[in-house]
């Protein structure tokens, strides 16, 4: 039984159904809001009055561009507690509304444009929802190709997270500025892990973790390098690849792109070895230095994945099958709660899926009780607020932050607010213990660890082992996805072995890709994957063979949730309000939020909340670029 | 003579999608060493893409940047190379890799990893209207055949 508070049972044979006589099993009450501090000019007096030290202090976009992250805060400087926190995603973008009436397969092409980093992810889910409306299945050769096309841009995203946008938070310049008596500190620990990394002491990893120059950064770009290189062998181009297609892959591969491709993964064994032990010795050194550093991000061990990595043999792209093959993924489906895996069923993830608007610019969109689909293709019931039965009703007023404040829904899993991720990706597989997961020679499932053993690059090929963690927060979070190169880089690796093999044997199991025909009757379609950074779904209606309806859950809408009505934080609002604020300032001026932004960028937002801080009427903004009345002055035509 | 042309912004934007849409219009005209680029993607990648092509000449980005002049204005200037301080640089690099995509990062970001030739134009439009949805506000519908000539004209060294 994984749900506690969706109105659903099972029967002795499993199945799923609603409830017993309850009249409106979905229905709920609204848990109000409580007033925002800020909105309560008598509580803000008081409080002022009491501690001057409490200040506003809201973590804006750098840019006004689109996924954009706003986030707003009130701290108590003088305690050293967060208050109070609101997620914003401040923008718009309207791509469910775009997609109708529609080729579904533009889908594809269009969708790939929702992020300037991860579009490839977008367009294989968007494939995976167009084949399964379809009928179709790519052959084994083209499912294999794209197993190599999210690995490579998992080996892209997970180093351009750790070494460009993580990492300089843990680095000397932000260290040394914020806390100078952790950078005494380092400057006489050594480190454990020097064998795998090379460092003496902490001092200087944290050094060499330097925006611009340090060692680390920059050889955390080189590798975002040698996987686009990997990528486009296949893709094309990247991160907008030009051969994603329902069925396949629209391109030919030979035993010497695969050799291209090989070359580069093997990089990613020393690569990936070195950086498990350079975050493992960071979040040593911290809790050492201070175990409340475990607090950072700290919220309940709740997690989803979707799975990824089809099996070539398993994969058929139908609903009625889909728990059987994604159990074959090399990444199982997965539903973490409270620490424990609930389900590895992806039609109960699928399932337990609801997007609720109470604090997001959007209108309900429920009429009645019964809701288009009550249930999914195999019989099982899906609520009014599934994705398969949202409407895209966009909203906007002015933003209150007791109503509504958001341009993202609030996405939940049983009620519950999870976050998603390259760490939840190795949990829900190390708690399998094997049972629900594809064998491969290189990846052991202990139940409480995940064990990866590879080929001998370099360095000496010991196992390496990323244990569930017994406190969560955002050292565990990027330490989760340090180990998930190690991780992603034994997938690609077992998957090019396959390569070899299929395109050895020639014949049709080493097609790239499936012929098709575009229906014309009603179908539904579901893309179950994943980006870099967590839980990625797209559902498709389509009839008369054009979409009838598309949303596209991502990440970020998951992560960056505004509340929802049963009065819960989304992940990103729960993780800083429960961040102790460890930075040693003397005055609020001084306060730079390092302890806030570790919190929200172990998360790896894909929005911008990087440095446009403002602090009750300090506000610290961007200068436009210097050349705007640049030299030769103004073009005359 | 190498000359690359990148339409900057984001599709379904609205004005924001106006660089895209002149790379777009102006693509099947390349030739003779003039190449136009779709650059909806993040700075990182593009430095690295340069790097493993032959040197150009010359580099033109243009895209819409909201910097407080009328609507429609069409400003184009030879970028000077100046840089802001590290901190400011590491943002925008930060910015670019959570999914960002601005004329502002992508120039700055370029110009700190020492991927851009001497000889950069810069056609900025300023927007009217960047929600979502397709097609240009009046403001820059009415000067598209405008920035057209403009970046056509920046093509011919």
């Amino acid at each position: 039984m994984c749900f506690k508070n969706l109105p659903i049972e099972f029967d002795a044979a499993g199945n799923a159904t609603l409830k017993d006589g309850v009249a409106n099993p979905y229905s709920y009450t609204e848990t109000p809001a409580p007033t925002p501090i800020e909105d309560d000019p008598e509580r803000m007096r008081e409080l002022f009055a009491r501690n001057g030290a409490v200040r506003r202090v809201d973590f804006d976009p750098v840019t006004r561009v689109a996924g954009a992250l706003a986030f707003h805060t009130v701290v108590d400087l003088e305690n050293r507690q967060v208050m109070e926190t609101a997620s914003m995603a401040t923008l718009f973008r309207g791509y469910e509304i775009i997609l109708k009436g529609r080729d579904p397969r533009d889908a594809i092409n269009i969708s790939s444009r929702a992020c300037g980093v991860c579009g490839g992810v977008h367009a294989t889910a968007s494939a995976l929802a167009v084949e399964m409306a379809f009928g179709i299945h790519p052959p084994p050769l083209g499912i294999v190709a794209r197993n190599l096309l999210l690995s490579t841009e998992y080996l892209y995203d997970h180093p351009i997270h750790l070494s460009l946008l993580a990492g300089p938070d843990f680095s000397e310049p932000a260290v040394r500025e914020t806390n100078p008596e952790i950078w005494e500190r380092a400057t006489s620990t050594r480190t454990q892990g020097r064998e795998e990394h090379g460092y003496e002491f902490m001092s200087e990893l944290m050094t060499d973790l330097t925006p611009l120059t340090g060692k680390l950064y920059l050889e955390g770009l080189y590798y975002t390098r040698l996987a686009r290189e990997a990528y486009v062998l296949i893709g094309g181009k990247y991160p907008h690849p030009h051969t994603v297609v329902p069925g396949g892959v629209a391109t030919t591969i030979d035993a010497s792109d695969l050799n291209e491709i090989m070359l580069r993964v093997v990089k990613y064994f020393d690569y990936g070895r070195k950086t498990a032990a350079i975050w493992d010795d960071l979040a040593a050194f911290f809790y050492e230095v201070n175990p409340k550093y475990k607090e950072i991000g700290t919220r309940p061990k709740s997690m989803l994945e979707p799975g990824q990595w089809d099996d070539p043999y398993a994969y058929d792209a139908t609903y009625e099958n889909a728990d059987i093959w994604a159990r074959r993924r090399w990444a199982p489906p997965g539903v973490v709660v409270d620490g424990e895996l609930v389900t590895t069923s992806v039609k109960m993830l699928n399932a337990g899926v609801e997007e609720f608007v109470e604090h997001a610019f959007y209108e309900e969109w429920t009429e009645g009780d019964q809701p288009r689909f009550p249930t999914d293709p195999s019989g099982n019931p899906l609520s009014p607020w599934h994705p398969w039965n949202k409407e895209t009703i966009p909203k906007p007023t002015a933003t209150s932050w007791k109503e509504k404040y958001s341009w993202s829904t609030a996405p939940r899993w049983d009620r519950m607010a999870m976050e998603t991720g390259a760490y939840a990706r190795i949990w829900a597989a190390a708690q399998t213990g094997g049972a629900d997961f594809r064998d491969s020679p290189f990846i052991n499932s202990t139940g409480h660890s995940l064990q990866i053993t590879l080929p001998k690059a370099s360095m000496p090929n010991k196992p390496i082992e990323w244990m569930i963690p017994e406190t969560w927060g955002a050292f565990e979070r990027n330490r989760g996805r340090a180990y998930s190169i190690l991780y992603t880089a034994a997938i690609a690796y077992d998957n090019l072995l396959i390569a070899y093999d299929l395109i050895r044997k020639g014949g049709p199991d080493a097609k790239m890709s499936t012929p098709y025909k575009v229906p014309k009757d009603h179908r539904l379609g579901v893309g179950l994957w994943s980006a870099g950074r967590g839980y990625l779904t797209h559902h498709l209606e389509m009839d008369n063979g054009v979409i009838e309806n598309y949303q596209i859950l991502t990440p970020s809408t998951w992560m960056a949730s505004p509340k929802d009505p049963f009065g819960n934080p989304g992940p990103y609002e729960e993780a800083v309000m429960a961040t102790p604020l460890l930075e040693n300032y003397e005055k609020p001026e001084d306060f730079k939020g390092i302890d806030v932004l570790r919190a929200i960028r172990s998360f790896d937002p894909c929005m911008p909340c990087t440095t446009h801080l403002h602090m009750d009427d300090r506000t610290i903004t961007r200068e436009i670029i210097s050349c705007a009345c640049g030299s030769d002055g103004p073009h005359e035509h | 003579m190498r000359v690359l042309v990148c339409g900057v912004g984001y599709r379904f934007l609205r004005d924001s999608a106006v660089g895209l849409w002149l790379t777009d219009t102006l693509a099947p005209q390349a030739s003779n060493g003039i190449e136009f680029e779709d650059l909806g993607y993040h700075p990182v990648g593009f430095t690295q893409n340069l790097d493993e092509r032959p040197d150009y000449d010359r580099i033109v980005f243009v895209g819409a940047v909201e910097r407080g002049r009328d609507p429609g204005t069409v400003t184009a200037y030879r970028y000077d190379h100046v840089l802001p301080d590290v901190q400011e640089i590491q943002d925008r690099v930060g910015d670019s890799v959570t999914g960002s995509i601005s004329l502002d990062n992508l120039v700055i970001v370029s110009e700190a990893f020492k991927a851009l030739p001497d000889d950069v134009w810069i056609v900025e439009i300023e927007p009217a209207d960047e929600t979502w949805g397709e097609g240009f506000s009046p403001e820059v519908e009415a000067k598209l055949p405008e920035i057209t000539e403009t970046v056509w004209s920046l093509t011919k060294l």
